[in-house]
């Protein structure tokens, strides 16, 4: 009772009523009424989970890349649950070990493209000027060329290996986050609140930082889950013209590349690694439209 | 909060601004927003910047803190004396060591002039973050008791903009303006975006708390109404110039300029409710393309032949009232 009470007369307690959801709380509602977006978020954590434990689902010596000819082709059976490949390999560890380096690498080449791109992009849009122009010109020359067509440039300039792949899909992304990053950098920076931060004596880092790229967070935030299964296909795409992922190394690019000659009589060689690829760029693309429809109440 | 009080300073001079000419200069027009700006502020006196839109109003105010905008507006003649410091001598560091904490502004929209992703407390805090050094604790603290001077209760200092009325909102913006006791406050039509009674309330508090922390204060406003409440002198500019300054009384009872009387006549009168209001004839002339000699001349109603040849001198018919107005060359009657 005198809780009730001091519910009602005491200032804390009157406020406390008020107490709103944090903002993090309020896109997390919103976010799971989207039951679409909610089967994307929980594909995508289960693709994040079997890469981690993949050693504990399937040994990489012995299954992923250990040939046993006399093993090869089998259909789907209880001990090879998505059969095996044309040198006897267990088709299933070889997908989940490939998960790992798709993840990393689709992550780490946006991550890359993210920081890169976005830098670049924040400076020109804030600056603008002589500045913007050197900059988005200079990104609207890579912006020319195809992404695959891009990378596949710098990877068989520089050789293929993971540090490499990943700085060339990195940089073929870097032009697309520039631009994103420039456009919500401007439409920002125009609000009143910007010139208020100046006219408190807030340096421009200050403002670039706390502002102006806090109030863009939103539409990065989506393109970037967008663009990391941009990425994954484009590891593929390369691995199965042969300059991403080099055999013996399980990737599902690569995996479909050597499994296409037996496809007519092994249909189930490419089903799989397949199915993986559509399943995370469904589960990505799906998490990103949530992402867009919960973080901008607008849409609704 | 470190608001001890200033000793207020008859003689002391706080903003002086001196034939201040702005273009805004893109590649196809020249739009000439101010041309010849003077403006005098005492230590603890408010000056009304009256004028329509467009008459340089906002540029004016934001060259005071070199805040206009880049790359197109250009400041091209003129001097900005903050306590006889140059503003446009000084370096980009230290404009941002007086920007907030010498001289603060109001701005005119608080829907947009608040961050909406930080909460209001957090907005408070950053002012006095750039300029005091404080931890973050600290800061907020201050913070908190800055929302309760603005009427704000504290409890509420870790909400988000979105969850406050309009008038609140501009009370915070008004807190942030006074974190750090600024000399100079310089208000860009602080109520225009609020509703009349809001209005009230607003104007009463930034008088209150320039009145006790003994601020000089800018008030830019297109209200005569507001002007009558708040301040002790009054600018009237028009396309850019002043054309006529004086303290309240000169302006609103021995106005010279036609254009100041036009501006008197073209409100309405609550004792006749069936007259006719009685607008300044014609529009604000294009700042691109500004008539010879007076620019006002156009649209006046004693226009002369001289009018449209020069430019007319400034004029002071007492210690405290100024015009700009051919009507005045040889006398000091009115002769409006």
């Amino acid at each position: 009772m005198d809780e009730t009470i001091a519910k009602y007369t005491t200032r804390k307690g009157f406020f406390k009523q008020y107490k709103k959801k944090s903002r993090l709380q309020e896109i997390w509602t919103r976010f799971l009424r989207n039951k679409l977006a909610v089967v994307g978020l929980v594909i995508f954590v289960f693709i994040v989970l079997v890469a981690i434990f993949a050693p504990l689902i399937a040994g990489y010596d012995t299954e992923a890349i250990r040939i046993n000819v006399p093993n090869r082709l089998h259909s789907p059976s209880a001990a090879h649950i998505f059969g095996t490949d044309e040198l006897g390999r267990d088709i299933m560890a070889r997908i989940v070990h490939g998960a790992r380096i798709s993840l990393v690498v689709g992550c780490a080449a946006i991550a890359f493209a993210l920081f890169v791109g976005g830098a670049l992009g924040a400076i020109a849009g804030y600056l603008g000027g002589k500045i913007d122009d050197v900059i988005m010109r200079c990104m609207d020359v890579f912006l020319c060329l195809p992404d695959v067509l891009l990378a596949l440039a710098i990877v068989a300039a520089f050789g293929t290996n993971l540090v490499n792949l990943t700085i060339a899909i990195g940089l073929a992304f870097t032009p697309k986050f520039s631009r994103l990053v420039r456009s919500a950098v401007m439409t920002v920076r125009g609000i009143e609140y910007v010139e208020a931060a100046r006219a408190i004596g807030a340096t421009n880092t200050h403002i670039i930082t706390h502002h102006v790229l806090i109030n863009c967070f939103g539409p990065i935030m989506v393109q970037v889950t967008l663009y990391v299964a941009n990425a994954i296909l484009t590891i593929s795409a390369l691995s199965f013209i042969g300059l991403g992922i080099q055999a013996p190394i399980p990737e599902w690019g690569n995996m479909l590349a050597s499994g296409r000659v037996y496809m007519r009589d092994y249909a189930y060689i490419v089903i799989a690694p397949g199915m993986a690829i559509f399943m995370t760029i469904l589960s990505l693309n799906l998490l990103g439209d949530g992402l867009r429809d919960a973080l901008d109440p607008r849409l609704k | 909060m470190n608001m001890e009080m200033k000793k207020p300073n008859e003689q002391q001079t706080t903003l002086e601004i001196k034939n201040l000419v702005i273009h805004y200069i893109s590649d196809d027009e020249v739009v000439k927003a101010v041309n010849g700006v003077n403006i005098e502020i005492k230590a603890g006196k408010t000056l009304g910047l009256v004028g329509e839109t467009g008459a340089g109003k906002t540029t004016t105010a934001l060259s005071i803190l070199n805040l206009v905008p880049e790359p197109q507006g250009k400041i091209l003649s003129g001097e900005i004396l903050l306590e006889g410091r140059s503003v446009l001598a000084m370096s980009e560091l230290e404009l941002e060591a007086i920007r907030g904490d010498k001289v603060a502004m109001i701005f005119q929209d608080p829907m947009t002039s608040l961050n909406p992703v930080h909460t209001v407390g957090d907005q408070i805090a950053e002012s006095i973050e750039i300029h005091r050094k404080v931890s973050k604790q600290e800061a907020l603290k201050q913070a908190k008791e800055m929302l309760e001077l603005v009427g704000i209760p504290s409890e509420r200092s870790n909400e988000y903009p979105f969850q406050f009325s309009g008038g609140m909102k501009q009370r915070v913006v008004i807190a942030i303006a006074l974190t750090c006791n600024p000399n100079l406050l310089i208000a860009d039509e602080p109520t225009t975006a609020l509703d009349v009674t809001i209005q009230a309330q607003v104007l009463k508090l930034i008088n209150e708390l320039r009145q006790k922390y003994h601020m000089s204060m800018l008030m830019i406003t297109h209200d005569l109404g507001i002007v009558a409440e708040v301040c002790d002198e009054v600018s009237i500019a028009y396309a850019g110039r002043i054309i006529e300054h004086g303290t309240l009384e000169d302006i609103f009872d021995h106005m010279r300029h036609p254009y100041t009387k036009g501006l008197f006549d073209a409100l309405p009168d609550i004792g006749a409710r069936r007259s006719e209001l009685k607008p300044v004839k014609g529009l604000m002339p294009d700042p691109t393309n500004l008539p010879s000699g007076c620019p006002f001349h156009p649209r006046c109603d004693y226009a002369m032949e001289v009018c449209s040849r020069s430019v007319p001198e400034n004029k002071w018919l007492s210690e405290t009232h100024c015009v700009e107005c051919h009507l005045y060359t040889d006398t000091n009657e009115s002769m409006l």
